[in-house]
């Protein structure tokens, strides 16, 4: 489904290695969580495969697609859902979602199932009408996560889904995510919550400093700790020796 | 004061990117970006030269005149007047739309210590407009006069405190313009409106006082004074103005006593009328700001209709209503777009309002049997129109924060074309209604000049507006916290100016040159031709510009 390869990016000319040579490859219906401490280069990672910033070295696939060399084929199978969610604060809600249908190509009746199914789990229909300016932070992300649902794209991507959710809405995203690769979709999400990653993930890689220091099953990562109890201990030897 | 120096540093260094354009010299592609714009700008001075020298045999017309100090006051007057009207523009998006309102408002700061950093960095923008325009008057005068040391000290007082009287004007103005239109509900329409219509009074009064100031002159034994007063003119039409005045009656009674008290007049009334806006801000600046950052909400309320689901439209049709929306609900943007398209041709007919039948009759006479040129010039002011409104060439950087969205979604180059260029022909069609209505007003409005102004006007609206896309794309000005900075402070507004100006210039002398020979219908066509093969010609370089940006922008 999505394959790295040695993919590289700095800044400052050089000076500054935020992702150092990384590969992997997150096979269809996983759930693949991507850790690691503050400007471990996840973010910077997560825009590459995306297609907000180029990479200097290495290549990004999706389903043997370029995602560098065919872009827009790329981009209707994938779906981004940054950290921060700054959307058109000058839009109404459904104004915004109906643009991003428009743009998939999404036909009027399935746009209108799926919009109303997840407006309903997000607890956002009340306020779809009203401008985006009004909403508060965890509004704004749940909007974002419709509008990155409503084409089913087959690789999610998610940069820090759940700060700014709340309990039940962070709860039926995590459903969502599960469900989605039961269908034999993907899901590639960053975290900080440790307790999410190793509950919800198939998957997970630990970045620091650019470079993928761990990559496995939570058992496979366990058998290359020494202390084998939670993701938390693991994170924290691992990144420490660094 | 040490909280307003404080303020007004941050403020200069964010403005103006001091760090950022460090960071930038490094940067080889930016250092690259930053030679370009300089040729850019470097290209305009054969123009600036052209007007300098225009300027010097003003002067001597002046001189012969025996009024040579009228030349100053042709400068001063011009600034000031510029000043006050950029002003108001200037004062609404940085004292009410700016986003470190939302880090100011809430920090131990009284209001005037807000207004004055944020006047005192207004200045710098007003001081960087008016120095090109007023420094060739003041060195051609000093220059032919002679004058002595005291002529340059006066100079620079006057240069100093030239802004600060129409800018704490507009300052005035907009804050009491806002206090009394903080209405709950249909806010940004009612301060749209209110702002259209505050600009044409503006202007009206002026053409009046100088209207009045011009009948003065001519009802009195004027040759006699003329000689006998070398600074009658100025006295007369300085009243337009009077800091103007008094301004240019230092420098031109430099060594009396009379040239000292006027300059003492100048610098004080500019510091009584500084400290008065200050003093009026610390009581009206809050009550028109709060509630100008909320945003009206109205939870379940509006309901979601199943129809709101059905309609699909294409890609680039969802790009431009996207646009269309932005740009009316955005004020900022509203006023320079929008605002701007209605107010040109209103302005245009204003003088001929303000001067009455009797001017009217003469342009008629003048017009009666050049209709095809009156549609010509229609059309071509449509387009002139077409990179002053200033859609196209800030349309990538008006997403600023939200240029993600569009740079992850699946959008072709040709989308984004179509879709935006489609959100300026929109405002381009306001223009030319508003247009037709000034021309119907002068009576030279004919049937074939409502065809040629709305088909030309829009023919010619597509490669300017590709032209703006261009340059926007290849330098999108993303970073910004005052949607103002994205639209009336983007350097992409002059270069396109610059560039669609020769482009027009060129289209128009072709035309001219045209007209002795060819038939008019044939010129339209020969007008149309060209606006579609330069539509043509820009689509492939915009296209790669917009897919080689979209994937390189960091």
């Amino acid at each position: 489904m999505l394959k790295i390869q040695n993919l590289s990016k700095t800044y400052g000319k050089g000076k500054v290695k935020a992702v150092d040579n990384i590969s992997l490859e997150v096979r269809p219906g996983e759930i693949f969580g991507f850790l690691g401490p503050n400007g471990a280069g996840k973010t910077t990672t997560i825009k590459m495969i995306v297609g907000l910033l180029k990479p200097d070295n290495g290549k990004v696939f999706l389903d043997n697609i370029d995602v560098w060399e065919n872009p827009m084929e790329a981009k209707m199978n994938i779906s981004f859902v940054p950290d921060t969610p700054e959307v058109y604060d000058k839009l109404k809600g459904i104004e915004y979602l109906n643009f991003i249908a428009d743009v998939y190509g999404i036909p009027e009746d399935i746009r209108q199932d799926r919009i109303e199914k997840y407006l309903d789990i997000f607890e956002l229909r009340n306020a779809i009408g009203d401008f985006i300016g009004s909403y508060s932070h965890g509004m704004k992300q749940k909007l974002v996560l419709i509008s990155a649902l409503i084409h089913d794209p087959k690789l999610f991507i998610l940069d820090e889904p759940m700060v700014g959710l709340d309990p039940k809405a962070s709860f039926h995203l995590k459903e969502i995510m599960r469900q989605r690769c039961n269908e034999g979709k993907t899901v590639f999400f960053s975290t900080h919550v440790l307790e999410v990653a190793e509950k919800l993930c198939d998957r997970i890689a630990i970045i620091n400093r650019g470079k993928i220091i761990a990559l496995g099953t939570m058992d496979e990562l366990r058998k290359h700790s020494e202390e084998k109890e939670s993701l938390e201990n693991i994170f924290l030897e691992l990144t420490e020796n660094e | 004061m040490n909280r307003i120096l404080t303020l007004v540093k941050i403020d200069l260094g964010t403005t103006f990117k001091l760090s950022a354009f460090k960071h930038k010299m490094k940067n080889r592609n930016d250092m690259i970006q930053m030679i370009i714009l300089g040729v850019a700008l470097l290209s305009l001075l054969p123009a600036y030269i052209l007007m300098i020298s225009g300027l010097s045999s003003i002067y001597h017309a002046y001189l012969n005149m025996g009024q040579k100090s009228m030349f100053l006051l042709t400068g001063i007057l011009t600034c000031q007047i510029i000043e006050l009207v950029l002003g108001i523009l200037y004062v609404m998006g940085k004292y009410y739309f700016s986003n470190d309102l939302n880090i100011l408002v809430p920090l131990p700061l009284r209001p005037k210590e807000i207004i004055g950093a944020k006047f005192i960095s207004l200045l710098v923008y007003e001081y960087i407009t008016m120095l090109p325009i007023l420094l060739p008057f003041i060195i051609i005068y000093g220059v032919n006069e002679s004058t002595g040391i005291l002529y340059w000290i006066y100079s620079i007082m006057i240069l100093i405190f030239l802004p600060i009287i129409p800018l704490s004007i507009s300052s005035i103005i907009v804050m009491l313009f806002m206090k009394y239109t903080n209405i709950k509900g249909k806010k940004d329409l009612l301060r749209t409106i209110g702002y259209i219509v505050l600009i044409i009074v503006m202007i009206a009064f002026q053409l009046k006082l100088q209207s009045v100031a011009e009948r003065a002159i001519a009802n009195e034994d004027f040759l006699y004074k003329i000689i006998t007063d070398s600074t009658i003119l100025v006295k007369k039409l300085g009243i337009i103005f009077p800091p103007s005045m008094w301004a240019t009656l230092s420098l031109s009674n430099l060594t009396s006593i009379s040239g000292l008290l006027y300059i003492l007049l100048f610098v004080i009334a500019s510091i009584t009328v500084f400290f008065i806006m200050l003093f009026l801000s610390d009581n009206v600046f809050f009550q028109g700001l709060i509630g100008n950052l909320e945003v009206s909400t109205s939870r379940g309320s509006t309901k979601v209709k199943p129809k709101d689901f059905k309609k699909q439209y294409p890609s680039y049709i969802s790009i431009a209503m996207k646009e269309m929306r932005m740009l009316i609900r955005t004020p900022v943007y509203l006023m320079n777009s929008i605002g701007g398209v209605v107010l040109m041709p209103i302005l245009m007919v204003m003088s001929f309002f303000i001067e009455g039948e009797q001017s009217l009759s003469m342009i008629k006479l003048l017009m009666e049997n050049n209709h095809g040129v009156v549609n010509l010039i229609g059309a071509g002011f449509i387009v002139i129109l077409g990179f002053l409104n200033s859609v196209c060439c800030t349309t990538f950087s008006r997403e600023g924060k939200y240029m993600w969205i569009q740079r992850t979604l699946p959008i072709s180059a040709r989308d984004q074309i179509i879709g935006r260029i489609l959100s300026s022909i929109f405002v381009q069609v306001i223009g030319i209604i508003v247009l037709y209505g000034s021309l119907a007003y002068m009576r030279t409005l004919t049937l074939e000049g409502v065809l040629v102004i709305a088909i030309l006007g829009l023919l010619g609206s597509i490669p300017t507006g590709e032209l703006g896309m261009i340059i926007d794309a290849y330098r999108p000005l993303l970073n910004w916290d005052n949607p103002q900075k994205a639209m009336k402070q983007n350097l992409n507004v002059v270069i396109c100016m610059g560039i669609g100006g020769l482009y027009v210039f060129g289209v128009g002398f072709l035309t001219y040159k045209l007209m002795a020979t060819v038939d008019m219908l044939i010129i339209y066509g020969i007008i149309a031709i060209i606006f579609i093969l330069s539509s043509l010609i820009l689509y492939n370089p915009l296209k790669k510009v917009i897919e080689m940006q979209f994937n390189n922008l960091e």
